[in-house]
């Protein structure tokens, strides 16, 4: 069984003379233990993929599961906990609410979502992995780009998701960095058995993945892995 | 709660400058309605004193006390028992050598009745003689004491101050308390037919079917003292306009900081943080502040009200008070309906595109 798997979607925006297709007959799917690439230029559906995806929007038709389980009609409030339990967002506005310090953002999911989430051992390690265990008393606006997006991403691991999806983790980042964020999604995805959908134009991070799906004028296939 | 007392804790500036604005919102607030309790007080204070239930004033005296004239043969009906006095009013000038002219309310009382039996003297006693008089206590602040010689207007008939009294004000103005044979030389009329200016009964029933004489409601005769509701009305319409000030306020600023964050409230709708919480922090937050600011202004208020001199009339009723933290708090509540409506729209796409 796929961790996420999309079938057939289409979406279309607007309406009469004004309709796009935007998304046309997709279909995806990734497994727990694989990093996933989605590679498109700019305006080519990448972003209304991650939003479907991710329950953000409904496709206009097809069907989308997580873990098996189809999210097309679930409401606001189930899309709003599929979200907080089975999905983790690394956006590339970091996700972090500016007030709370490192170690908050998770004291508030905790408020939100007290079970299921990492136990202290096993954040330590994850905090440790991500090279941030230093950083647990500082507010966002104290650290690096880069310091803010590892901790984004412990913020997404945190509730301990099947399925984590990432919005171009690697936009402005050199090329030292991106293999850097690249060799941390694939440890991530095989020993924490996530599957890690990552939507982006970099194809510098193709030697990590799993497999490379490409985007373009809203038609997805599957690329061979050179 | 969490996320609203940790923004607030982090943006402490911004914080501190929007509660100092409630609290000089709520302290103004606060002042007016002492001030307007404390006026309307000192309109009535007399009346009050006397156990006023209702008044019976001439039919053509247009609820007017001081319009009002009762004559012998109507006093003579009314069969007063001894939950009724007849009072005398005039408006006087007190005058005493090296002291400051006052205004105020002579008020003739028999001293076989019960508002003259009833008089307390809070120092001296009361008044038993012709030329005896009780003065309010405005009198003894004023520098006048007990022994005093004072005439009314430019009659030359001296009168001794025996006794000072409490709460003793009529139409904002000090009482000076005496035998109703003063009021009569105060007010002559030809014939010398008429008895008072009106009958005060501690009763509500007291209505006697007197030709020429009516009777009101404690309330009623209240309302119609000249000027009363008049400055009562001006206060409320201050108070209410502030409350809608501080409502504004509040709604302006959270709504600014709210369309700040909303890039951060998106991206936690993203995450699945439920629309509720986010919403009840924006709420939480007005309840903070404006709780902060209420208790800061009622600070200021307890500081001012010791300071301020005798003579300001600030007095505060608790009721009052309460009903003005509740109607302040709710303005607060109102105000983040508008930045709460706002957050509950967000669309989480927004922080991804698409």
């Amino acid at each position: 069984m796929s961790a996420i798997e999309l079938k057939n979607v289409n979406h279309y925006f607007g309406s009469g003379s004004s309709l796009v297709h935007v998304l046309q007959d997709i279909n995806f799917s990734a497994n727990k233990g694989q990093l996933v690439l989605i590679i498109g230029p700019s305006g080519s559906g990448k972003s209304t993929f991650l939003t479907i995806a991710g329950g953000l929007r409904t496709a206009s038709s097809g069907d989308v599961s997580i873990e098996g389980q189809s999210i097309n009609q679930l409401s606001r409030k189930q899309s709003d906990q599929l979200r907080l339990a089975h999905i983790g967002f690394v956006l590339q506005s970091y996700a972090l609410v500016p007030y709370l310090k490192v170690s908050e953002q998770l004291a508030f999911v905790d408020r939100i979502k007290p079970e299921g989430n990492l136990n202290a051992e096993e954040l330590k390690e994850l905090f440790a992995q991500l090279g941030i265990e230093d950083l647990v008393n500082k507010y966002p606006g104290q650290l690096s780009g880069g310091q803010r997006q590892r901790v984004a991403i412990a913020r997404a691991v945190y509730t301990n998701p099947e399925v984590i999806l990432a919005d171009e983790p690697s936009a402005a980042l050199d090329s030292d960095r991106v293999v850097k964020i690249g060799q941390l999604f694939k440890e991530l995805a095989e020993q924490r058995d996530k599957a890690i959908v990552v939507v982006t134009h970099d194809t510098r991070l193709m030697p990590f993945a799993d497999k490379v799906y490409e985007i373009m004028d809203g038609k997805m296939s599957l690329q061979q892995k050179l | 709660m969490y996320l609203a007392l940790k923004e607030i804790r982090h943006e402490k500036l911004r914080y501190t400058l929007i509660t100092a604005m409630i609290v000089l919102i709520s302290y103004l607030i606060f002042i007016l309605s002492g001030l307007a309790n404390g006026l309307a007080s000192e309109n009535t204070q007399a009346i009050e004193s006397w156990h006023t239930k209702s008044v019976l004033l001439n039919r053509n005296a247009n609820v007017n006390l001081s319009q009002s004239t009762i004559t012998k043969k109507q006093l003579a009906a009314t069969n007063l028992t001894k939950s009724q006095a007849i009072v005398g009013q005039a408006a006087v000038v007190v005058k005493s050598s090296n002291r400051e002219k006052e205004s105020a309310q002579f008020i003739g009382l028999d001293k076989n009745q019960y508002i003259a039996k009833n008089l307390v003297a809070s120092s001296g006693r009361p008044f038993r003689k012709q030329h005896e008089v009780v003065v309010d206590q405005q009198f003894k602040s004023e520098g006048y004491k007990i022994g005093d010689k004072i005439k009314f207007n430019s009659a030359s008939s001296q009168y001794t101050i025996v006794g000072f009294t409490k709460n003793a004000k009529l139409n904002i103005a000090p009482i000076v308390y005496g035998q109703m044979a003063i009021w009569k030389k105060l007010r002559p009329f030809p014939g010398s037919q008429v008895a008072g200016s009106a009958i005060i009964s501690k009763t509500a029933d007291f209505a006697p079917a007197v030709k020429g004489l009516k009777q009101y409601s404690s309330p009623y005769f209240i309302s119609k003292l000249p000027g009363y509701s008049a400055q009562n009305t001006t206060f409320a319409f201050m108070i209410g306009f502030l409350m809608v000030i501080s409502l504004v306020v509040i709604a302006v600023f959270l709504y600014i900081l709210t369309i700040q964050a909303l890039p951060t409230y998106a991206v936690l709708r993203a995450q699945g943080i439920p629309g509720a919480k986010l919403v009840s922090t924006i709420i939480n937050q007005s309840l903070i502040l404006m709780v902060a600011g209420i208790i800061g202004g009622a600070l200021l208020t307890a500081i001012t009200a010791s300071l301020i001199p005798f003579g300001v009339p600030l007095s505060f009723n608790p009721v009052m008070l309460s009903l003005i933290t509740l109607g302040l708090v709710v303005m607060g509540i109102i105000g983040a309906a508008l930045p709460a409506r706002k957050i509950a729209k967000i669309d989480p796409v927004s922080v991804i595109g698409g």
